[in-house]
């Protein structure tokens, strides 16, 4: 309810900003943010962080993008970016953008279709053996029904897909999607890259700066409005929030700002404008089905009874956390489940002395009590983020006498331990690139996906997942969606305990910026940014 | 260096005064400043053994309705921002930091030790090459060296241990090697050679016990040291991970964040480490001017 | 004389080199390595991909092959290319050197400013009120963990002038640098100056026993000559190595201190290096520690046999 009226709220104070007559907007400045730790390197395509998306999807743009003043990306929400225009052919498999003409890259040369066809030729593994533009690529589902890229000319580019995927252009509408200059090479991308943008990278230094400086050349007319933007990497939050309570920052990193905190900056800095938002990172459970002791699909009913949401969300994020399965619910969420849909799903019902004592029965029934409780090991990433809601959890699990030890795992290793399965219960944390169910369910559920950490396999559920990725009609979809979210619930595939929530803040003479509530990673090109001093 | 006569000099300190208890009033008189610090040392070894009866509540159990509470009424010093208990929090981390002081004091002077007194006692090429090893290991800082160690070793109680008892190493073996250099042409020596006993029983049974002065001095301040260090890795997400109360940890991360709103968080855990360390640190001093007097102060 | 520091140094680049193989060696020994760092940063864990940035990185090569490979870069003058920013490991290590060598100055100063006077009145006034309480600080001063102060300081400063001590724009002029840095070269200085105060005191009170100052004291000069002209004269001898103890001390409380500051130098800087592992910097930069403390420690010998002709190297 909170979440409403901040949405309600901050929904307001956009449509004031974006109605505010043009010549308010005041050209300059430098606008200095905190960066919370160092970004493993600066080529996007390559990573999956946050840290990476924020600072630099400034210096780069995409074919299309979700429409920067929406507070909520939708599919319908889709505008252009490099592509002036798109078209899909009669059977819904090729996707053609018309491409801008005169645009250049920071570097001077032209932009054309075959940096299109470059870029996401290497996604797909298709690029030039010698070609070293990108040498990972962590989103490798989302393309996985992309068969082609063609230029047609130097400004008319098309996409070949397998099959209709009406979530295509969504993935292409993120800021996990820029293009990349064909003649760039892979070292200079992930250091000091070029790109189209409205920002120039001048230096990143390691654990140190990010400074970006305003694109002269930039063909968007009038934008930037600022002169240059300055991310100072400061690794520990403490020292990051005193920096903004003394106003050597004018922005915080985004979500930096957890509830607990807010008092600490409201109190501190009066002034301060800290807007909540979903950030469509869940907290879950990873859950170790193929060795004892939760083979028994009876111990994982009564460890999905044994969570108590409630107490999660209020310790953690005094209240203001969503409850949902693995799509974010709704308003901000296009995709997920109501509340009423939710509450009919095992494990979800408010009333928790039921869902305790039928779990205390299993329990009992598999031979359990408080005198010879089950042992087991959770294992979880050795972050703060992830650490925290773990010791909340074994806290819980003392109630259904199951006594657990906490494991924190070293974060190089993370992964490595959990696909080789060498854990019971895993506590994990699961972000969403662009709100659409592909990137979701082929990411972390769908059988044979390198992400599937949990191994989870079930082939009704990879069927329904076909079946709603391949589907046009908007409502038939969402059926087909919310039926695969029950499926992921009474399997316990992963269970969710908490759609997080967090705060981003700002002093308020940074003005223009429009936070997106269903994911964190998108609507950072700062163009539309000012300064009003 | 000259043999040290510790029973005169222990003797000329008051520790042979007659009785138990005016040994104390003695002690107590001639270093005050060492009885204060045995008092902080021996109350923070009561806490740390019996922290489950002055702490009942369960130092890892969260609640959202104490998150972030002010100290008094059933949270004497506040909770943190997971609901909590500081106090039990504090009273159990005394254990972590006895298991880890004491631990990686133990494991540092077992080794010291046994390398020391082969150094030592053996001479020729083995000297040589400890000399040299010793003299790698501490062309590092303490700090630094456990740093590197700990993330070789990965976070655990253990590994934290030897993290730190690693780099305590070359500072016993030297003292213990001097020692031993100059025991070793001591007539009791001599004549426990002459009478046809083994060179490991001589080493363990007349060197060692000889060497003890110095070790016992060098062991408090390595306590207080690794109580320390501790607290850095920790503070630096390298040592005692959660869910264990570790005095560091509780300084990193989550409690910093609250400067203003809980500052509690900072206050009692960085009091709790600083009040230990000073207080080996006084006992330290004091035994060192009883037992080696060349450097009474 | 000749033969000693030959011998020495010798000694001196035996050190190093054996810090070299065993740094070398710790750190493959670690789990883990910059390909799960970057690929598992990307959330993924794919191993093709990281047999790829395995091979590019050459750490699939003989490990003493990669060992050869560094120590003759080293030579060389070539410290490689750190792994996370690909660029070469002497750019990202050269500028952070003069930060926390300044820091380090400045915190070194401080010490031996408070230290020497409060340690040799100390020692002076042994056994008095005043020699109590300055040891009770000094004391305390060596109890505090200094990333705790530093985190008092910051909350304080926050507190009373609204703004904080860090890091977070380049310094223009060198008042401003000064000013920066002040303020961790005061934690970490009051740590050290502790240090200090203590081991001058004693040294200090080693002279006073000395037969000389007797000899002074019954030839009827006055307590106050005694006491600092030669005494005083005689104990700043051991306080230069103070500043060598000291070197090794410093890097500690540098360590922490730029984290709780943000100050980007070299000592902060190994730590997020170690966490990356990023091999090319933390081996470097071990070296570089090393060499600053042994260096120090063969200059303060220098100095030593300088100045006490009295002092015999037959060893």
């Amino acid at each position: 309810m909170r979440i409403c009226l901040a949405l309600v709220a901050g929904s307001l104070a956009a449509a004031v900003s974006v109605a505010s007559p043009a010549f308010a907007q005041k050209q300059g400045g430098t606008l200095r943010i905190s960066h919370r730790d160092n970004p493993p390197s600066a080529s996007i395509h390559e990573e999956a962080t946050i840290s990476v998306v924020q600072p630099f999807m400034a210096v780069f743009n995409n074919l299309v993008v979700f429409d920067p003043k929406e507070k909520i990306n939708s599919p319908d929400k889709i505008v252009p970016d490099l592509a002036e225009s798109w078209s899909w052919s009669p059977d819904q498999t090729k996707l053609t953008f018309k491409l801008r003409s005169g645009v250049k890259w920071h570097d001077g040369k032209p932009f054309s279709a075959k940096d299109v066809k470059c870029t996401w030729d290497s996604l797909i593994g298709k690029a030039d053996e010698k070609s070293d533009l990108i040498r990972k690529n962590p989103r490798k589902v989302w393309y996985s029904n992309l068969k082609e890229v063609t230029a047609g000319s130097d400004t008319e580019v098309t996409f070949t897909l397998g099959r209709p995927q009406p979530s295509f252009l969504s993935m292409l509408a993120a800021g996990y999607s820029p293009v990349y200059a064909c003649h760039a090479n892979g070292r200079d991308m992930r250091s000091k890259p070029i790109g189209t943008g409205p920002f120039k990278v001048v230096d990143f230094k390691r654990n140190e700066a990010i400074k970006l400086v305003r694109n002269p050349d930039y063909w968007k007319k009038g934008r930037p409005y600022l002169d240059a933007i300055d991310w100072k990497i400061v690794p520990n939050r403490s020292t990051r929030m005193l920096g903004f309570i003394a106003g050597e920052f004018d922005m915080t990193f985004d979500s930096d700002i957890t509830f607990p905190m807010l008092a600490d900056v409201k109190a501190q800095k009066a002034d301060a404008v800290c807007e909540a938002r979903p950030s469509n990172v869940n907290t879950n459970l990873l859950v170790n089905r193929d060795a004892p002791p939760f083979d028994s699909p009876e111990l994982r009913r009564a460890l999905a009874l044994s969570l108590d949401r409630k107490t999660f969300n209020d310790i953690l994020f005094q209240g203001h956390a969503l409850t949902g399965a693995s799509m974010l619910p709704p308003p901000a969420g296009v995709w997920g489940m109501s509340k009423e849909m939710l509450e009919s799903m095992p494990g979800f019902s408010p009333d928790r002395d039921k869902n305790l004592a039928e779990a205390r029965a299993i329990m009992a029934k598999l031979g359990y009590t408080k005198d010879k409780p089950l042992n087991i090991k959770v294992s979880t990433r050795n972050i703060a983020i992830y650490r925290d809601p773990a010791v909340i959890l074994i806290d819980q699990l003392k109630q259904i006498y199951i006594e657990g030890e906490l494991e924190p795992i070293d974060t190089t290793v993370w992964y490595t331990k959990v696909q080789s399965k060498k854990y019971s219960i895993g506590l994990n944390l699961t972000g969403l690139g662009v709100d659409d169910p592909d990137t979701n369910f082929y990411e972390n559920f769908y059988s044979t996906s390198d992400r599937n950490y949990t191994g989870y396999k079930n082939p009704e559920v990879d069927k329904l997942i076909e079946q709603q990725s391949a589907e046009t009609d908007r409502g038939k979809r969402q059926k087909l969606v919310w039926e695969v979210e029950k499926r992921l619930i009474e399997d316990g595939a992963r269970p969710v305990i908490n759609q997080n929530v967090a705060n981003t803040c700002w002093d308020p003479k940074v003005k223009g910026l429009v936070l997106q509530h269903n994911s964190i990673y998108n609507g950072w090109r700062f163009e539309d940014i000012w300064l009003d001093k | 260096m000259a043999h040290i006569d510790h029973d005169a000099e222990l003797t000329r300190a008051g520790a042979y005064v007659t009785g138990g208890w005016s040994q104390i009033v003695f002690f107590t008189r001639r270093y005050p400043l060492g009885a204060v610090g045995a008092l902080i040392v021996l109350a923070f070894i009561l806490t740390a053994v019996f922290a489950s009866v002055m702490a009942p509540i369960d130092p890892t159990a969260t609640n959202a309705r104490a998150s972030l509470a002010k100290p008094g009424g059933v949270h004497l010093l506040g909770a943190d921002f997971m609901g909590r208990d500081m106090y039990s929090r504090i009273v159990h981390g005394a254990r972590i930091s006895l298991a880890v002081g004491v631990g990686a004091m133990s494991l540092g002077c077992i080794l010291g030790v046994s390398i020391g007194l082969m150094s030592g006692y053996l001479g020729g090429w083995v000297d040589l090459a400890t000399q040299r090893l010793m003299d790698i290991m501490q062309s590092l800082p303490l700090l630094v060296m456990a740093i590197v160690m700990a993330a070789s070793l990965g976070p655990s109680l253990r590994n934290t241990i030897i993290a730190i008892a690693i780099p305590l190493v070359p500072s016993v073996a030297r003292v213990v090697r001097s020692s031993t250099l100059s025991l070793r042409e001591q007539p009791f020596v001599e004549a426990a050679r002459a009478v046809g006993m083994g060179e490991l029983r001589i080493a363990v049974r007349h060197v060692l016990p000889n060497t003890l002065a110095p070790l016992i001095v060098l062991a408090t301040a390595q306590l207080g040291s690794a109580i320390l260090v501790e607290a850095s890795l920790s503070f630096l997400g390298l040592g005692i991970p959660e869910p264990h109360p570790s005095w560091g940890r509780m300084l990193s991360e989550s409690a910093a964040e609250y400067v203003r709103s809980a500052p509690w968080l900072v206050i009692f855990p960085g009091l709790a480490i600083s009040l230990t360390v000073f207080g080996t640190n006084l006992l330290g001093d004091a035994l060192r001017d009883i037992l080696d007097p060349r450097e009474r102060t | 004389m000749g033969a000693y520091l030959t011998r020495r140094f010798l000694l001196m680049v035996l050190t190093l080199f054996g810090m070299s193989v065993l740094i070398f060696v710790m750190l493959r020994l670690v789990p883990g390595n910059i390909a799960d760092i970057l690929v598992d940063a990307a959330g993924i864990a794919d191993p093709k991909e990281k047999a790829k940035i395995i091979h590019e990185l050459g750490l699939d090569r003989p490990i003493v092959e990669q060992y050869g490979q560094w120590i003759g870069g080293l030579a060389r003058g070539d410290l490689g290319f750190a792994y996370v920013s690909e660029r070469p490991a002497l750019e990202e290590i050269a500028p952070r050197i003069p930060i926390s060598a300044k820091l380090a100055g400045m915190a070194l100063l401080l010490s031996v400013l408070i230290g020497v006077p409060f340690g040799v009145i100390s020692a002076v006034r042994q056994n008095t009120a005043l020699d109590y309480f300055l040891r009770v600080i000094s004391l305390s001063g060596l109890s505090l963990p200094s990333f705790w102060l530093g985190l008092l300081v910051l909350m304080a400063s926050v507190h009373w002038f609204g703004t904080i001590p860090i890091y977070s724009n380049e310094p223009r002029s060198f008042l401003q640098e000064v000013g920066l840095l002040s303020i961790p070269a005061a934690v970490v200085g009051f740590r050290s100056s502790a240090l200090v105060m203590r081991l001058t005191r004693s040294s200090m009170l080693e002279v006073l026993r000395q037969d000389y100052i007797r000899t002074a004291r019954s030839k009827g000069a006055s307590q106050t000559s005694v006491n600092y002209d030669h005494a005083l004269r005689n104990a700043l001898l051991p306080v230069v190595t103070i500043i060598g103890i000291e070197a090794a001390f410093l890097v500690g409380g540098l360590i922490v201190t730029e984290t709780v500051f943000n100050i980007p130098g070299v000592a902060r800087f190994l730590v997020e290096a170690i966490l990356w592992r990023d091999y090319p910097i933390v081996q470097n930069l071990v070296m570089l520690i090393a060499f600053v403390v042994v260096m120090v420690n063969f200059l303060v010998d220098m100095a030593y046999m300088a100045l006490d002709p009295r002092i015999k190297y037959a060893d």
